[in-house]
């Protein structure tokens, strides 16, 4: 138990007209099979994902009442149950990144974590069982400058994929942008702070 | 909570027990039968009170019972006194404080040991726990529910003076009797007394007597100063209120310290460190005692309890801990083997461990520790199943995992944490600060108790998992499966407060429904997110919730889960299709069993979509959806667009941006079919694009094949619908043009609307404008139309980026207007022509302008009409306008820039009609152009509301049509100067007819002669007539000059003469010129004008009815006289034959020789006498004879004349010999002249007969004048002109 460490279950983009952009899920660590499996099917994923925007329409309308929320990082939305949590951050141009992270994603092996020599290895050891605030902060920051890299695209047109004024869009199909999203969920680890 | 033992979880609250009341129901004591035997029976002897008074209390007291009040530290401290109350009539029963040993036991023979102990404890042999038992919710009862810390007797207090003394006695002996009992009972409960007073007496003698009466049943009974309470009778419930709070307020403290005895020898218990031996050792079982570890369990489980019941829920807590650590220590849980009973009741324990320790983090308000505690209790006891239980992978395991959920969601509840009020809209508590900066899991932030709930749910739907995965074998009940099997099993499932597998999933009938749990968990759930507005969580569960409902087939609840969320949760318009296509297709199936059609047609519709994914083996047909439900009417159903999206879009375009009334605007819809491939075509019967702005609504109606000109291509169909006007009958009204404007038109077409998967219809319509304004095309409304149902689906367009217009089937070319579902209609465009026949190029100045113009009226019907003239230019004149019928007007406001005439009143113009209008203008005197713009501006008898106009520009160009250029040439004056010695001549300086002016004088001073030479060239782009050349001459007042000849090279008719453009026509005029007197010999300007009279040649009015333009050209001015000396050569032929030129043969030779007659003449106007040497040089082209070298003296005021005469020996040649002038000498040319007729008059006539010869005089000044030398050469200057004249 205590040798199963966090991990990423799903990133999502999600559109200023609420409508899904890219959705990546990443397998985690499953014990009873000694495999790594999707801790959800597409679907659920989706539910998840889509239920994150309750969170964040109720959250800015607190945070427009309090005044905070600046940075466009709303941390932890909410904690699906007990393994999987949802994180949000939201770009002023209203695209939302999530991160549903499974608490029980890795398994950190006795092997593995007598391996980990470097100090910074033994904290992701000691640390293994919860996440701090800010620790998603490295993942949203990556997120963003990989959408930004493909905002940047001359080809990419942003509002084909969220009409400023109508409804849903295109998801995103940009193979090097799933690329980035593999490459961020798959590298963070708690504790990591630069992707 | 439910599922474990009534009061195992329920927070410890301490127990008052009233006595002595009636309480209208019947009182349970609540033991089992066991122990009802051995019970103790408290009872009252006196009769129980009945009065208003004593039930008031009693409610009272029981309205205020504390155990369901939230268990948090904020309420308690608000709080003054917390208590559970019972209430009994006449008697109450406690359980036995020592058990009896049940019967057939004999204690063992030295018995000094063998003590008697409590029911509850193991080490009495009655007891489930005897002998190896830890402790059971039997004990937690028994504090809670049997055996009070208060026994609250009620008793009258008479005030009747007669009876006083014998009812206190009662009451003595009663209260000393209970007294008694309770103390044989062995319990410690504090006796409590209230007297209620049945008199109100208000003197203080009796309350006197009532204060002593008080004291003596106090003394009398031995009972403490806080155990003894009088309520007066009072009719005023306050003062009850006041009194009860004040009684209850006290006891409390009593109660504390009852528990606190408790808890107090708890600990003194454990802290003697041996393990009590039973009464009778165990012969049976194992014949194990309980150990010494699991004593330490008790008492420390029971001192947390009396901690509890304190509210020290820091004690309580700790010790809580402590008992739970024991608990799962190597020394008692890891000892206890999984077969025995004495594990789950070791599991069931530290649960409830585990639920008072959360109890007391959440009262202390450590929402996260509560939240971890829970999860490690969790991870604790999965631990524990794994290693020496029977894992976590079965049914039993997921009912606890589920149970444990639902504790915590009831623990937060009973919290009654603020901050989750649905209105705080708060998901999650932020953790304490103790915590704050630990690296925290997300769950151990207190969620609300929807997550909660819907964990259990989750864990249940894995227990169903479980459960349905149980072998067939084990599903059979013990009684039918052979006994090795039972036997084996037995031990395979973990069935730790959830039933056997023959039981949870019994072969052939119905165990336990777990479809039911997870709904009942999952909608409670959903209750929760619904008040917190979390509806997309909400769909969600309700999503799963539905997904239960339709494995137990309950589709009445499916469908009406569902539908709100069909309808109300915009999945699908925000494009989360995987979510939107599982509630479709739920819903689908339910709404087919349910028979719901309208439903079905929804979502069949929807599901249509390619957006989709195609479900295999699914027959795709909209019009079959309702094959196989009974429909009671025909239903239909109408879908706005948006919200639910259809397989089909439409897009819409104009392709202009602008259109006028009246025209035709050509536009395009386009229907695209996102439908599945295979899927069956869908006709529509109809199609309406619907505009906002002034524009019909256009209909097609599908009609079979209706295309004969319909282009194909691939999958896109492109077809031409000729529209027709179509007004519906009922909203047909008048024809007036108001009403036809507001009636309802549609424009109809009909077209082939089959729509084949994939497939795209173009339809070019053109449609014709009427009203002026903006126009958007808005909507589309498809309708479906078929024997079973009617379909109407409308859809919005949307502007787009990108506007492709279909020319062909197969071709599309992009639109490049911004807004091409706007249109903008202008009003209609004016009819009315205005034309100018006659414009001339140029016009000239000086002549009056008449400019023509027609009006001609192009409308349909007569319009009323008025005139605007505007003429802008540089001073522009005054324009005057001629309308038949009409008065002449000219314009008002003339200013500077700017003529306008408005408003000229035109009249009625009939269709087809036109009107000529003059405009006239004045002369102008300079050259300028001007714009002249008019604008007629009618109304038509159709719409008088809206003037129409039309305007029209045209230019005018005023030029000078003549330019001038003009010499002066001196001429030698026949008459001759007066003498200053001439009397005649001379004026008498006049002194006293100084303003006699008015009468002429005639000039008497020294006159000129002089010819002034215009030459004029016609400027103009066309021939003009000149009738007339002359010139104007200013008087002066110190000459008087005068026009003696004319030479104007005009016809002398009269007729005039046409000039052509660009050329230069010559006019000379000779002047006389004479000063007034002689004195007066300075210079004098000369000012004239040249006047031409002209007309234009092409025009055909009359030239002697019109009068002709006066074109002035004034001339510069030229200066006359002076006091300079002037010399001039004249030049006359002396020519015997001239009179007579045919006869030449009588002519001698040398009279036939042309003789030249030059005289020179030198005048001296000055004051001085000049002498002037003449000297002639001598030529060998001709002979002279006259002084070759002479000298001539001139007088002031004189003149003299030299004669030569020259005869030339050559023929007049056309060479010119002249010699060079120097400083002294002077050129003189001599020009033949053809028409002189004799006298001194010089003939000028240009032309190729003129001839020259070169004749050179010297002349030299006299001497002795110093200004000679400047004499010289003013005399040549003077000579110059004149001899440029020659």
């Amino acid at each position: 138990m205590a040798t199963a460490i966090p991990s990423i279950a799903c990133l999502g983009v999600i559109g200023r007209n609420n409508n899904p952009l890219h959705t990546s899920i990443f397998p985690s660590y499953d014990p009873s099979t000694n495999s790594f499996q999707p801790v959800r099917t597409p679907l659920q994923f989706a539910l998840i994902l889509s239920s994150t925007l309750d969170v964040f329409e109720l959250r800015s309308r607190q945070n427009a009442a309090a005044g905070v929320g600046l940075t466009g990082d709303f941390g932890l939305l909410h904690a699906v149950d007990d393994r999987l949590a949802a994180y949000g951050f939201e770009t002023n141009t209203g695209t939302r990144f999530v991160v549903i992270v499974d608490m029980r994603g890795r398994r950190m092996d006795g092997a593995v974590a007598a391996g980990l020599a470097d100090s910074r290895d033994k904290r992701i050891a000691g640390a293994a069982t919860g996440l701090r605030e800010g620790e998603m902060r490295p993942v949203f920051k990556a997120m963003q400058v990989a959408y930004i890299r493909l905002m940047q695209n001359p080809f990419f047109d942003p509002d084909e994929h969220s009409p400023p004024a109508g409804q849903g869009g295109k998801k995103i199909t940009s193979r090097k942008f799933g690329e980035e999203m593999r490459r961020i969920g798959e590298n963070w680890t708690p504790g990591v702070t630069n992707l | 909570m439910d599922e474990y033992p009534a009061g195992s979880l329920d927070h410890s609250v301490p127990l008052l027990h009233t006595l002595g009341t009636r309480t209208g129901s019947t009182y349970d004591a609540g033991l089992s039968a066991a122990l009802k035997e051995q019970a103790v029976l408290i009872r009252s002897d006196l009769p129980p009170l009945e009065s208003d008074q004593a039930r008031a209390l009693l409610r009272y007291i029981q309205d205020r019972d504390a155990s369901r009040l939230p268990c948090n530290a904020r309420d308690a401290a608000a709080r003054k006194y917390r208590f559970r109350t019972k209430t009994a009539e006449r008697s109450l029963l406690l359980p036995p404080r020592r058990a009896r040993l049940p019967e057939g036991i004999e204690p063992p023979t030295p018995s000094p040991s063998s003590v008697l102990h409590s029911p509850y404890s193991p080490l009495s042999p009655i007891s489930p726990l005897y002998p190896d038992g830890l402790i059971d919710t039997e004990w937690l009862r028994k504090h809670q529910d049997l055996v009070p810390s208060i026994l609250l007797c009620f008793y009258t207090l008479v005030s009747d003076p007669t009876l006083a003394t014998l009812c206190d006695n009662q009451i003595k002996t009663d209260v000393n009797n209970i007294r008694a009992l309770l103390s044989q009972s062995g319990y410690k409960t504090r006796l409590a007394v209230v007297l209620l007073s049945d008199h109100a007496s208000s003197s203080s003698s009796s309350a006197d007597n009532v204060q002593e009466r008080l004291e003596i049943i106090r003394r009398g009974c031995s009972l403490d100063s806080k155990a003894l309470f009088l309520v007066p009778s009072s009719d005023s419930q306050e003062e009850l209120e006041r009194v009860a709070e004040n009684m209850l307020t006290t006891l409390y403290t009593v109660s504390v310290e009852y528990y606190r005895d408790l808890g107090r020898h708890a600990r003194k218990k454990r802290g003697r460190g041996i393990a009590p031996q039973p009464t009778v050792p165990p012969t049976s079982g194992t014949s194990q005692t309980l150990s010494l570890a699991g004593w330490n369990v008790r008492y420390d489980f029971k001192s947390a309890v009396f901690a509890e019941y304190r509210l020290e829920m820091d004690v309580a807590l700790r010790s809580y801990e402590q008992a739970y650590e024991n608990l799962l220590s190597s020394e008692l849980m890891e000892l206890i083997p999984s077969w025995s009973p004495r594990w789950n009741e070791a599991r069931f324990l530290a649960d409830v461990i585990a639920v008072r320790c959360l109890r007391c983090l959440l009262w202390n308000g450590q929402h996260s520790a509560a939240a971890r505690r829970w999860q490690f209790h969790r991870e604790r006891i999965a631990d524990f199943v794994d290693r020496r239980g029977r894992g976590t992978n079965n049914y039993g395991w997921e009912a606890w995992e589920a149970r444990w959920a639902i504790v915590m969601a009831n623990l937060i509840d009973k919290a009654g944490i603020p901050e989750f009020a649905p209105s705080a809209r708060k998901l999650y508590l932020t953790p304490e600060k103790s915590a704050m900066g630990e690296r925290l899991q997300p769950w151990e932030l207190l969620h609300h108790t929807g997550y909660w709930y819907r964990l259990a749910a989750k864990h249940l739907q894995a227990r169903k998992a479980f459960a349905h995965a149980i072998p067939e074998d084990d599903r059979r009940s013990p009684s039918a499966s052979p006994a090795s099997h039972v036997a084996k099993s037995a031990f395979a499932y973990d069935t730790y407060m959830c039933p056997d597998p023959y039981e949870e999933y019994p072969l052939g009938r119905t165990g336990v429904d777990h479809g039911h749990m997870i709904v009942d968990r999952l909608m409670r759930a959903r209750a929760e997110f619904l008040k917190r507005h979390q509806t997309r969580f909400v769909a969600e569960v309700s999503l799963e919730c539905a997904r239960e409902l339709a494995a137990a087939k309950d589709w009445q609840n499916v469908a009406e889960l569902l539908r709100p969320i069909w309808r109300d949760v915009p999945f699908r318009s925000e494009g989360w299709t995987s979510i939107a296509e599982e509630l479709n297709w739920l819903l689908r199936t339910a709404a087919a069993e349910v028979g719901d059609a309208e439903l079905i047609l929804l979502t069949d519709w929807e599901l249509l979509s390619q957006d989709f994914s195609k479900r295999p083996g699914w027959n795709y047909d909209i019009t079959k959806s309702l094959e196989g439900i009974a429909v009671k009417s025909k239903p239909s159903v109408s879908i706005k667009g948006g919200r639910h999206p259809s397989s089909i879009s439409a897009t819409f375009l104009f392709k202009e941006e602008e259109g006028k009334a009246g025209q035709d605007v050509r536009s395009q819809l386009c229907i695209k079919s996102n439908a599945h491939q295979g899927s069956a075509p869908i006709v529509l019967s109809s199609v309406e694009v619907g505009f906002k702005g002034c524009l019909d609504s256009v209909v097609l109606e599908h009609q079979d094949h209706a295309q004969a000109r319909q282009q194909n291509r691939g999958r896109t169909t492109l077809a031409a619908i000729p529209l027709k006007r179509h007004v519906d009958e009922d909203a047909e009204s008048d024809a007036t043009a108001t009403d036809e404007a507001n009636s309802r038109v549609a424009l109809v077409g009909s077209a082939d609307l089959t729509l084949l998967p994939g497939q795209t219809l173009v339809f070019n319509l053109d449609i014709p404008l009427r009203e002026p304004g903006e126009t958007v095309a808005e909507s589309l409304t498809l309708k479906v139309e078929s024997d079973m149902f009617s379909l109407q689906q409308s859809l919005s367009f949307q502007e787009r980026n990108l506007n492709p217009w279909h020319i062909s089937a197969s071709a599309t070319k992009h639109l490049a207007h911004p807004q091409p579902l706007a249109i903008r209609v202008l009003p209609r465009p004016p009819k009315m022509e205005v034309r100018c026949p006659v414009s001339k190029e140029q016009y000239y100045t000086d002549e009056p302008i008449s400019l023509e113009f027609e009006i001609e009226n192009g409308e349909d019907v007569e319009a009323l009409a008025r005139l605007d003239v505007v003429l802008f230019g540089e001073k522009p004149p005054s324009v005057t306008v001629v309308i038949p019928g009409q008065a002449e007007q000219t314009s008002a406001s003339v200013r500077s820039e700017e003529t306008r005439l408005s408003g000229a009143p035109m009249g009625t113009i009939p269709s087809f009609k036109s009107l000529n209008v003059g405009l006239r203008l004045p002369p102008i005197e300079r050259s300028s152009r001007y714009d002249l713009t008019l604008k007629v501006t009618y109304f038509l008898p159709t719409n008088p509301g809206t003037p129409i106009s039309q305007t029209a520009t045209f230019q005018l160009n005023v030029v000078n049509p003549f330019e001038a250029n003009y010499d002066l040439l001196p001429r030698v004056h026949p008459d001759p100067w007066p003498s200053v010695f001439d009397p005649d001549t001379v004026t008498i300086p006049a002194t006293s007819d100084s303003d006699s002016d008015a009468t002429p004088i005639s000039a008497k001073g020294v006159s000129q002669a002089w010819c002034l030479v215009t030459r004029y060239a016609s400027f103009a782009s066309e021939p003009l007539l000149v009738t007339d050349v002359d010139i104007a001459i200013q008087p002066s007042p110190t000459l008087r000059c005068s026009l003696t000849t004319k030479h104007t090279n005009l016809p002398p008719t009269g007729v005039g003469r046409v000039v052509h453009p660009k050329t230069i026509q010559e006019a000379t005029f000779s002047l006389s010129i004479q000063k007034l007197t002689v004195d007066d010999r300075s210079h004098a300007p000369l000012d004239t004008a040249l006047i031409i009279k002209w007309i234009r040649a092409d025009d055909d009015t009359n030239t002697t009815t019109t009068p002709p333009n006066i074109t002035t050209l004034p001339i510069p001015r030229f200066t006359v006289f002076g006091t300079e000396p002037r010399v001039l050569a004249s030049v006359s032929h002396h020519n015997p034959n001239h009179n007579h030129p045919g006869d030449k043969s009588s002519s001698s030779p040398l009279s036939a020789l042309p003789l030249i007659k030059l005289t020179i003449t030198i005048e001296n106007p000055s004051n001085h006498f000049l002498t002037f040497g003449l000297a002639m040089e001598p030529s060998e082209s001709f002979a002279f004879s006259g002084p070759k070298q002479t000298t001539a003296s001139l007088l002031p005021v004189s003149r003299r004349s030299v004669e030569y005469r020259l005869l030339p020996y050559e023929p007049p040649s056309r060479s010119h010999n002249a010699t060079t002038t120097t400083t002294t000498a002077l050129t003189a040319g001599a020009a033949e002249e053809k028409g002189g007729e004799g006298g001194e008059e010089e003939e000028k006539e240009e032309g190729p007969r003129l001839a020259s010869y070169g004749v050179l005089l010297v002349l030299g000044s006299g001497g002795g004048f110093d200004w000679c030398a400047s004499s010289g050469a003013a005399l040549y200057a003077v000579v110059a002109p004149h001899q440029h004249g020659l």
